[in-house]
């Protein structure tokens, strides 16, 4: 799964793009559904409900 | 005494005391007598053994005792130096190999300037200011949304379980490392420093030390110059959270930021879900919003378009008229009326045939002259 603050940072270009620039209706129908994708896969990353644990442990004599 | 001593029979192997009988007789009159107490006075010929042991003197304007303390319990405590002026708990006794009467010190402590604690922590500092690891410039800013924190605490200590608390309610999206050392006793400083060291080469994206409250002794490890430069060191930003508010360790000051309880490092590590969830509601209605206005955009440019299409046509006809007028000047300037107009005139025969040459016009021949507004009838003579 793509990090998340890339996704979302991703998402953010999207929308100032297609707020400020004038594109063809095919470039802008591209980026909208860019940018529902990855909102869909940020909203699915925001659901996961278990945070994972994992026990590293120490290497035991210390140098 | 008053028998007279007989200096030869008292020589006897049987009569005299061996060494080892005085200094054993000596050291338990001297245990006995003098029960652990507090002594104080200034440090001289302090010396650190390779084994941890301190061997210094106590003195003052009139005497001095020779002191020892061992390695268990100097640990944690940074070392003094000479002309320091110190209390000591101690129990005198006496070194049978040398026979040497000393005390065995089990506290000490500084009078100087807060004490011996407040000295070695002075002068890290000042070593960690000197090669600008304190510098604020150093501070580094955290990432927004962490996809793995790492956390050096004890692995069953209240911080810890605070921790993954406040993280697994804010952002579960994360991953949670969590390599554990001792906080506190003999071995903290390289426990600490071996599980800083093994998360240096992980990949993650923020790292928490954290201890809860304890005496300042308690969070000496945190204090000490070796933990502090393993800190300053990591690749990855760091929030610490050592003990209290009110203690400031150097730990504390080396990292990127400073929390007041292990809660508070979690959830400065971690965005919280609920808010980037709303955030990303705001990006999807923007989204939608900004593809209605680009394709209003469109529809408006082709609008413009159009009209362009139109008024170009506009221009074309408005030409073409304009060149249709000259044309038909022209072809105005070459009509043989207009000729005419200029006083020329046309002959013709009564068929109408054109009689242009002299040949065609033999004496008495009749014809037909058109001039500019009619014709007349006439006779060659």
């Amino acid at each position: 799964m793509a990090e998340f603050s890339k996704q979302l940072e991703r998402l953010e270009a999207i929308v100032r793009r297609l707020e400020s620039e004038d594109l063809d209706l095919d470039e802008a129908l591209k980026l909208f559904e860019e940018g529902i994708e990855r909102l869909r896969v940020a909203r699915e990353q925001l659901s996961q409900a278990e945070l994972k644990v994992k026990k590293v442990l120490e290497i035991e004599s210390p140098s | 005494m008053g028998a007279r001593l007989d200096l030869f029979s008292a020589a006897s192997a049987e009569g005299a005391w061996t060494v080892g009988e005085v200094t054993k007789r000596a050291r338990a009159v001297i245990e006995a007598g003098l029960p652990p107490l507090w002594v104080r006075g200034e440090i001289a010929g302090f010396k650190a053994w390779r084994s941890g042991h301190w061997y210094f003197s106590l003195r003052d304007q009139s005497a001095q005792l020779r002191c020892v303390m061992f390695a268990k319990q100097n640990f944690m405590l940074p070392a003094p130096s000479d002309g320091m002026q110190v209390f000591v708990f101690a129990r005198p006794s006496l070194y049978e190999e040398k026979g040497e009467f000393q005390l065995t010190v089990m506290e000490l402590l500084s009078t100087d300037q807060g004490g011996l604690w407040k000295l070695a922590f002075e002068k890290a500092k000042a070593a960690l200011t000197r090669d600008g690891l304190l510098d604020p410039a150093r501070k580094r800013r955290l990432p927004p949304f962490p996809r793995r924190i790492a956390v050096v605490t004890s692995p069953d200590g209240a911080a810890l379980r605070d921790i993954q608390a406040v993280i697994g309610r804010r952002w579960p999206i994360a991953e949670l490392i969590i390599v554990p050392a001792q906080v506190q006793g003999a071995k903290a400083e390289g426990s600490v420093c071996s599980a800083l060291n093994r998360i240096s080469r992980l990949p993650v994206d923020v790292l928490v030390v954290a201890r809860g409250g304890g005496s300042i002794e308690d969070l000496w490890a945190f204090n000490t110059e070796r933990v502090a430069r393993a800190v300053a060191a990591m690749p990855m930003p760091v929030i610490s959270a050592i003990g209290h508010e009110t203690d400031v360790t150097l730990c504390d000051l080396v990292a990127d930021l400073r929390a007041a309880t292990p809660s508070a490092a979690a959830e400065a590590a971690t965005p919280d879900r609920v808010e980037v969830l709303q955030q990303c509601g705001v990006l999807g209605q923007r989204l939608a919003r900004a593809l209605r206005i680009a394709s209003r955009h469109v529809v408006e440019r082709l609008d413009r378009t159009g009209d362009r299409l139109v008024r170009s046509m506009d221009t074309r006809l408005e030409k073409s008229g304009a060149l249709l007028t000259a044309h038909s000047a022209r072809l105005d300037a070459l009509s043989p009326l207009r000729v005419l107009g200029r006083g020329y005139a046309v002959a013709r025969d009564e068929n109408g045939k054109i009689l242009k040459r002299v040949a065609q016009l033999p004496a008495g021949k009749e014809f037909r002259l058109r001039v500019t507004d009619g014709e007349v009838n006439g006779r060659v003579q």
